[in-house]
């Protein structure tokens, strides 16, 4: 059994390796010669400083774009982790306020802290769940679905919130997750997990088998149903694990800014799929790597950051990021076919 | 075994028949519901009753914007593509109108380099899925962000939408297309709906454009081989979309007497629900100009309606919930419909 999976892929593998590896080199190359061209235009910019900034302002952005890109490789779409951003940080608010507030805003169901994560994170998992059964179960597309539970999770936390946020009659170890400093400096804990999480995704993606499965569901789906790979179990999986992922990153920044906001992660899940995009994962399938997803990040980031610092109006943002990705994925079509040519 | 085969062709036709006619019933059970419904605290529903023709015209007049996209975002997905960005484009387009109106346009010169430039951002969607192969999906979401960024430039800095300032001033024909009664009490950006999709229900149905679209959605390999020019009906599918969202940003800003470059913002997901609500398959190949045109009725109905009985805050949740159950349902009729 381990000698067929193992003999199989492998020769699949060596070629489609190569392509990868040669885009994601691709997007470290850009994202090295943006921060190069961005330091020359804007006064500043090349310091070391600014490279820090650079990834930890953008660690919620990249924890969800880990799973996010896990989940397009396999041929799917997650536009819900935006809504589960805002509705596991207000569930996590909700559950941890002491129930004597003075209006209903301030009082909520006075959980000790630890056992208001775990019942926010339940929150989150339930929504990656309800993804994995229409996507999964009833066979919806995946797109169709997850703006659906974006929606219907952020409406959960609006209605919790009633429109606004909750900030008042929270126990004092409340913020203490998303400001904890690491290591004497002033990284905080979210980043480092972030990095961490990162690096897991990395070895899982190229050395385990779960990572090499998501692969191979993604590059051809009926070939790895006929292999005998137990396609709905892996995709449901992934939702879940995505779910958790968006789930924990609402939690921090719940407890970073000591609210539970119900507008809070608006546009993450674009922002998610823009650098997953960026970084050269193919919709398609089967195609692309989370280390070229953080480098997607860092272009992004460069970009936007630089627009800023030339006193762009904030407006630009959009089309900035509407022209990387555009440029982004018509050059890799382009790199591929030449030099598969 | 024939009584066997005689149920599988009765609950075939009733299956069929469900998918035909359900958005009737449903349009007719919102229409009960939302009539015997206590809402007589409420001011907008005058003298408590839904049926209240001032009611009726406010909620129709309200519609406009949705009503005139609704047709047009059928055909597309009924050839079996998408487009995310016709809230930007409908956003675009109420800027661009708010500003010529406010230049000192006339009312037809302005409606028409609006709605020219909606054919415009049809055609730039058109080209990136089409000529340059770019899937659905991210195309449309490229474009998104694009049109909402040239919207928001559009605008100036530290305000939030095109009005009447110290310098300029909206002029006074400019609410008269989504307000001023023309017809039944109704205004022009209602009519142009009406006409919009009755034009879009011939081109289904007696159209090539319906027809081809129809093929595209069905068997796309099939339909080229059998020499429709796919990659032109889509194209087209685009613009048309492209030019109604356009019609649509007309309405809205008319209605509102101001250039919002957000308001077009999750119009998106309303026009792929009430294209869902009405039967069409997001697989392609079937659904009805018409029953979209129902379903928008009765989305703006619920939303207008739920605006009296529930705080606004539980419109997502609403919206996201109809979304996944209109995906839910509509699958498993249409499943349903071609397993028998």
């Amino acid at each position: 059994m381990s000698s067929l999976t193992e003999n199989i892929p492998q020769s699949l593998q060596r070629e489609k390796m190569s392509d990868e590896g040669f885009i994601t080199s691709l997007v470290v190359i850009v994202a090295v010669a943006l921060f190069l061209v961005a330091s020359l235009l804007v006064p500043n910019f090349f310091q070391w400083q600014n490279v820090v900034n650079l990834v930890t302002n953008n660690w919620a952005v990249i924890s969800l774009g880990i799973f996010v890109s896990f989940l397009l490789v396999s041929g799917n779409f997650d536009l819900s982790v935006g809504g589960i951003v805002a509705l596991s940080g207000v569930l996590s608010v909700w559950f941890a306020q002491s129930p004597d507030g003075a209006n209903a805003l301030s009082s909520g169901l006075g959980m000790p802290y630890p056992l208001a994560i775990l019942c926010a994170l339940i929150g989150a998992l339930a929504i990656g769940a309800m993804n994995a059964l229409f996507v999964v179960r009833l066979g919806i597309p995946s797109i169709i679905v997850t703006l659906g539970t974006m929606m219907v999770a952020r409406g959960i936390a609006q209605v919790i919130t009633q429109g606004s946020q909750r900030n008042t009659n929270l126990p004092d170890e409340f913020g203490f997750l998303g400001n904890l400093t690491m290591f004497g400096t002033s990284v905080k804990l979210p980043v480092v997990l972030m990095l961490l999480l990162f690096l897991v995704a990395v070895f899982v993606e190229r050395k385990m088998v779960f990572g090499r499965i998501t692969y191979w569901i993604g590059a051809n789906p009926e070939a790895a149903t006929l292999s005998g790979i137990n396609r709905s179990w892996h995709i449901t999986k992934l939702y879940l694990f995505s779910a958790a992922v968006a789930g924990m990153v609402g939690i921090l920044l719940a407890s970073e800014f000591k609210s539970g906001f119900s507008n809070r992660g608006t546009l993450m899940e674009f922002d998610a799929l823009v650098i997953a995009l960026l970084g050269g994962i193919a919709i398609t399938g089967g195609f692309g790597s989370v280390i070229g997803m953080f480098f997607g990040a860092i272009i992004l980031a460069v970009v936007t950051s630089a627009a800023t610092g030339m006193v762009l109006s904030p407006d630009w943002q959009f089309i900035l990021k509407a022209i990387a990705v555009f440029l982004a994925i018509v050059t890799q079509t382009w790199a591929v076919a030449r030099r598969n040519r | 075994m024939t009584s066997y085969s005689n149920q599988t062709s009765s609950a075939a036709r009733f299956t069929s028949f469900l998918r035909n006619y359900y958005i009737y019933f449903v349009l007719v059970a919102v229409v009960v519901l939302l009539s015997t419904a206590n809402l007589d605290q409420f001011a907008l529903f005058e003298r408590g009753n839904f049926l209240y023709k001032r009611n009726i015209i406010n909620i129709l007049r309200v519609s406009a914007p949705l009503l005139v996209m609704a047709g047009a975002f059928t055909l597309l997905m009924v050839s079996g593509y998408i487009d995310l960005s016709v809230g930007s484009a409908m956003s675009l387009s109420a800027v661009v109108y708010a500003m010529l109106a406010i230049n000192g346009v006339p009312f037809i010169p302005a409606f028409a380099l609006t709605v020219l430039v909606g054919v415009l951002l049809g055609a730039i969607n058109g080209f990136l899925v089409v000529r340059l192969n770019i899937t659905p999906v991210i195309a449309t979401l490229i474009t998104l962000s694009l049109f909402k960024g040239v919207a928001l430039l559009l605008v100036q800095d530290g305000v939030s939408a095109i009005k009447s300032d110290n310098f300029l001033k909206i002029p006074g024909w400019f609410n008269d297309y989504g307000r001023a009664k023309v017809l039944f009490d109704l205004p022009a950006a209602f009519w142009v709906a009406v006409a919009v999709t009755l034009a879009l229900i011939v081109v289904q149905n007696r159209g090539k454009l319906g027809k081809y679209a129809a093929a595209t959605g069905g068997n796309p390999t099939a339909a080229k081989l059998s020499g429709i020019n796919t990659g032109r009906t889509v194209f087209l599918l685009y613009v048309i979309v492209g030019a109604s969202a356009a019609l649509a940003g007309i309405a809205r800003s008319s209605f509102m007497s101001l250039g919002d470059p957000l308001s077009g913002d999750g119009m998106e997901l309303t026009a792929i629900l009430v294209v869902l609500l009405g039967g069409t398959a997001f697989s392609g190949g079937e659904g009805k100009v018409l029953r979209s045109f129902v379903g928008a009725l009765i989305i703006m109905m619920l939303t207008v309606g739920m605006l009296t009985i529930v705080p606004a805050y539980y419109q997502t949740l609403v919206i996201g919930s109809a979304l996944l159950a209109a995906a839910a349902s509509n699958h498993l009729v249409s499943r349903k419909g071609k397993e028998s």
